[in-house]
């Protein structure tokens, strides 16, 4: 009789539960628009303040630019009619501009409104001084030609006339904020408008009177999340369409691989931006010996790390620029060779004894970072225990960005994405220094770096890039790279692409040069 | 006995310490946050700006002036209730709080009452018949959610209920696609259905079960504790004995004897807990991205945005000082044998 009950009741939850299941499923509506998730808020949509991944992801669709690089990491024209015309003297650059392109408010697109976009970004642009050190004067020659003056010959400005940050902006709507942050809305000539905007939420629908290629889809709803298990839950529970990479954890990444190999999510990946990487300050001993940067520059088993911390998700690096960006294999710094680094080290007087003590500080607030430093201080224990030994110092990344040039670390890890993909964009925030005295770098971004590592040629090299172009150049900043791997006041570890996993009724997110989805191509089948 | 007098004189004094109290609070966030490493600067422009584009938006931001001057600027918005603007955003402090506090009231408001619900019955049960099987588990409940850590619970309820199963939303305040209505008063389901969104209503709401849920559950543990222990006591008290021999039927003496006399702990630790909840449950808030004033507070932080860091504190300490002071002249009340 008891057992009866017992089965009846089982009989009455089950049915329940499944009665619930049934109404849960019904709940997933088929959605218009497509939905894509990404950490972290969206305080502005303002170009001129932009700097984080996911702001640019939405200005990309809401924008144009002048410029993109193609497939083969050419200039390719937009919003310009041609390319950039230079004088022959290197310091004026011309810009055709096309006809017949509108402002989501309706007002046309000339040349007076890329220059107000331009001046609006050298006077108020968070980002501001990629300009203001290269450009004399903006003027408007015809309606639709611009003239760019600069302060001295510069190769590198044509890569950032690509930057989504210099994306026109409408003079009409703009006029109230010509010297202040406009937050909240955003008038550009992208293939998207505007429609609502709040920090956790975004929404955006397809400009009808767009010049160019008409979106795929009806429409983007951005959605931002504050935590990577939120995002990958989100996806799981097909809650979001598309999944953008950014702050999701390495093993949550493993994860949504596999479900891709399985066919249950589609994925897209675009050209590495991001370098992972180790900065020695080299002011100070015992780092101020190169022969004991150049000997740790041989102890770090970067395809063990990468194993091990990110599952094979983030590519081995023995460069400090993405190798696409040189167009071909580049490896300047050394391979993993532990026995290589305690002849090294024995010549300096360490091992039989004497350990080196390195203290590695690592930013707490990023995870990959921990692991990194976990991994390394063991891999060294068990290959130059009787050498080196590392010691670990965890501390929040905005007081590491603080501390850093006030020389507070002897070893730190950090990484770097390129403001425009160019290998000047990685070499110059690194290397460059104008101060140099015995080797250390007294002024200048190998200061800002931690490195206040200086060469008086690699500084030649990096002044003289910006008059040359093409393949001249190209061999001129990969001396540069080479100068940089001798100097080891760097170590560069890891590549990390960026990527992004969408539903399979979505199509298989594209990514351009600039590793940001073209949000326009996707769409439901 | 408190009189009336007594009463209001307190609630005067402790009124009156509310300007001291504020103005060493603000004082405390300005000083640390000064001496905390790092500045908006920094966290805006990044450490690769030039010395000119620092120092220019330092003189925007007007982090150039002495530290006094912007410590007596501060110090005299205050008086005149303006909290500044904040220096991330450019967005005024009293609007950043206005959108982030009542997310942050409606999640608490709704764990409270489930925290209430749940930790009392199970207290109450538990005390009525002790060592009975419901005193067992409610015990055993009570120690398992008070050792629980937040943000693994919310995980775990978040995996079950919306990843597994898909009942719920896994996380916000609203679905994708769907705006806000006009705020009236920042409660979202309160102006959903002033504004007779009914649909914005039942998504708001799907979106808050699973938050106060977890965050009820894991506060019922210490109401069901609490409750139980006082009732226990209450209940060998010789008053109750007295009532029991006069043949009082076992309802009746615990609603109308043992209850009401239990009320005062009960009612202190509920006091505390909605004061601590008013600053927002910061594990809860990241865990189910719910864009309430803890989440806001962390990302200040993050941000070393001064303005809205001690606006955030200034405010919030305001509210806890108002909502103890409201729970004494409730116990006082409720019990006239509390003195002051």
């Amino acid at each position: 009789m008891l057992k009866q009950d017992y089965i009846n009741n089982i009989i009455k939850i089950s049915s329940i539960f499944l009665f619930l299941l049934q109404f849960s499923c019904a709940q997933h509506k088929e959605r218009e628009h497509i939905v894509v998730a990404s950490a972290g808020k969206i305080e502005s949509l303002d170009p001129a303040q932009a700097n984080t991944l996911r702001t640019l992801q939405i200005l990309s669709a809401l924008g144009d630019t002048l410029y993109k690089l193609n497939k083969e990491g050419n200039l390719s024209p937009i919003l310009a009619s041609g390319l950039p015309i230079a004088s022959k003297d290197g310091l004026i650059i011309d810009i055709p501009l096309k006809e017949n392109i509108s402002f989501h408010d309706g007002s046309i697109f000339n040349a007076q409104a890329m220059k107000f976009s331009l001046d609006r970004f050298m006077k108020i642009g968070t980002l501001n001084y990629l300009l203001n050190d290269k450009i004399e004067a903006i003027e408007v020659k015809d309606e639709f030609l611009l003239r760019i003056k600069l302060k001295k010959p510069s190769s590198s400005l044509k890569s950032l006339l690509t930057s989504v940050n210099l994306t026109p902006i409408s003079p009409n709507s703009y006029s109230n904020y010509k010297d202040k942050f406009n937050n909240k809305s955003f008038i550009g000539t992208g293939p998207y408008l505007l429609e609502n905007f709040s920090s956790n939420q975004q929404i955006i629908k397809p400009f009808k009177n767009y010049w160019g290629k008409k979106p795929l889809n009806k429409g983007i709803d951005f959605i931002n999340y504050s935590n990577s298990s939120t995002l990958f839950g989100a996806i799981k529970a097909k809650e979001v369409d598309v999944l953008i990479s950014n702050s999701i954890d390495d093993m949550q990444r493993l994860t949504l691989n596999n479900m891709v190999k399985k066919k249950k999510l589609n994925s897209g990946e675009g050209e590495p931006i991001e370098i992972g990487y180790i900065t020695f300050k080299s002011n100070n001993l015992p780092l101020r010996n190169k022969t004991i940067r150049e000997a740790l520059s041989y102890t770090i088993d970067r395809e063990l790390i990468s194993r091990q911390v990110s599952f094979g998700t983030r590519e081995p690096l023995r460069s400090i620029v993405p190798p696409q960006l040189h167009k071909k294999e580049l490896f300047p710094w050394p391979k993993y060779d532990p026995n290589f680094a305690r002849s090294l080290l024995k010549k300096e007087g360490y091992c039989e004894g004497n350990i080196l003590t390195i203290p590695l500080t690592f930013r707490s607030n990023v995870p990959a970072d921990k692991l990194l430093a976990l991994t390394w201080k063991d891999q060294i224990k068990r290959d130059l225990s009787d050498c080196i030994k590392i010691t670990l110092n965890g501390i929040e990344s905005t007081t590491v960005y603080k501390q850093l040039s006030e020389g507070a670390f002897e070893a730190v890890i950090l990484d770097w994405t390129g403001a425009y993909p160019d290998p000047e964009a990685y070499l110059n925030p690194l290397l460059s220094c104008n101060e140099i005295k015995n080797n250390t770098c007294l002024k200048g971004e190998a200061v800002f770096s931690g490195s206040f590592w200086g060469n008086n040629e690699v500084q030649e090299l990096l002044d003289k890039s910006e008059e040359l172009e093409g393949e001249i150049r190209l061999k001129n900043l990969i001396k540069v790279e080479q100068l940089a791997a001798k100097g080891s006041a760097y170590l560069p570890v890891w590549l990390v692409n960026p990527k992004a996993w969408s539903l399979r009724d979505i199509s298989q997110p594209e990514f351009s040069r600039d590793g940001l989805i073209i949000l326009k191509n996707l769409k439901r089948d | 006995m408190a009189t009336k007098k007594e009463l209001f004189k307190y609630t005067l004094s402790r009124l009156a310490l509310l300007p001291i109290m504020l103005w060493i609070i603000s004082s405390l966030v300005f000083i640390l946050l000064r001496i905390a490493p790092g500045d908006p600067v920094d966290a805006i422009l990044g450490t690769r700006a030039n010395e000119f584009a620092r120092e220019s938006l330092r003189m925007k931001l007007g982090l150039d002036k002495p530290l006094i001057n912007q410590y007596l600027e501060y110090i005299n918005h205050l008086l005149h209730g303006n909290l500044g603007i904040s220096l991330n955003t450019q967005e005024p402090v009293k609007v950043i709080i206005s959108r982030a506090l009542p997310a942050s009231m409606e999640l608490a408001i709704f764990a409270i009452l489930i925290a209430s619900l749940v930790g009392y019955l199970i207290g109450f049960l538990g005390a009525v018949k002790p060592e009975g099987k419901i005193d067992f588990w409610g015990r055993l409940f009570g120690i398992g959610t008070y050792a629980l850590p937040p943000f693994w619970a919310a995980m775990l309820i978040q995996i079950i209920f919306a990843v597994l199963l898909g009942w719920l939303p896994i996380g916000g305040r609203l679905p994708p696609g769907l705006s806000p209505p006009a705020p009236f008063t920042g409660f979202l389901l309160l102006d959903s259905l002033l504004n007779n969104k009914i649909e914005i209503f039942i998504s708001s709401f799907k979106h808050l079960i699973l938050p106060s849920l977890t965050l009820g559950i894991l506060l019922s543990g210490i109401f069901s504790r609490s409750l139980r222990l006082n009732l226990e006591e209450v209940l060998k008290k010789d008053y109750i004995e007295a009532a029991k021999s006069r043949g009082i039927n076992e309802t009746r003496l615990l609603v109308r004897h043992a209850l009401p006399n239990t009320l005062l702990p009960i009612l202190t630790i509920t006091g505390l807990t909605v004061s601590s909840l008013i600053g927002g449950a910061l594990l809860i808030e990241i865990t189910f991205s719910w864009p309430g004033i803890a989440l806001g507070l962390q990302e200040a932080i993050n941000q070393r945005d001064y303005a809205v860091v001690q606006g955030i504190v200034v405010v919030i300490s305001s509210l806890v000082v108002v909502i103890s002071v409201v729970v004494d002249i409730a116990i006082a009340y409720i019990d006239p044998r509390v003195s002051y």
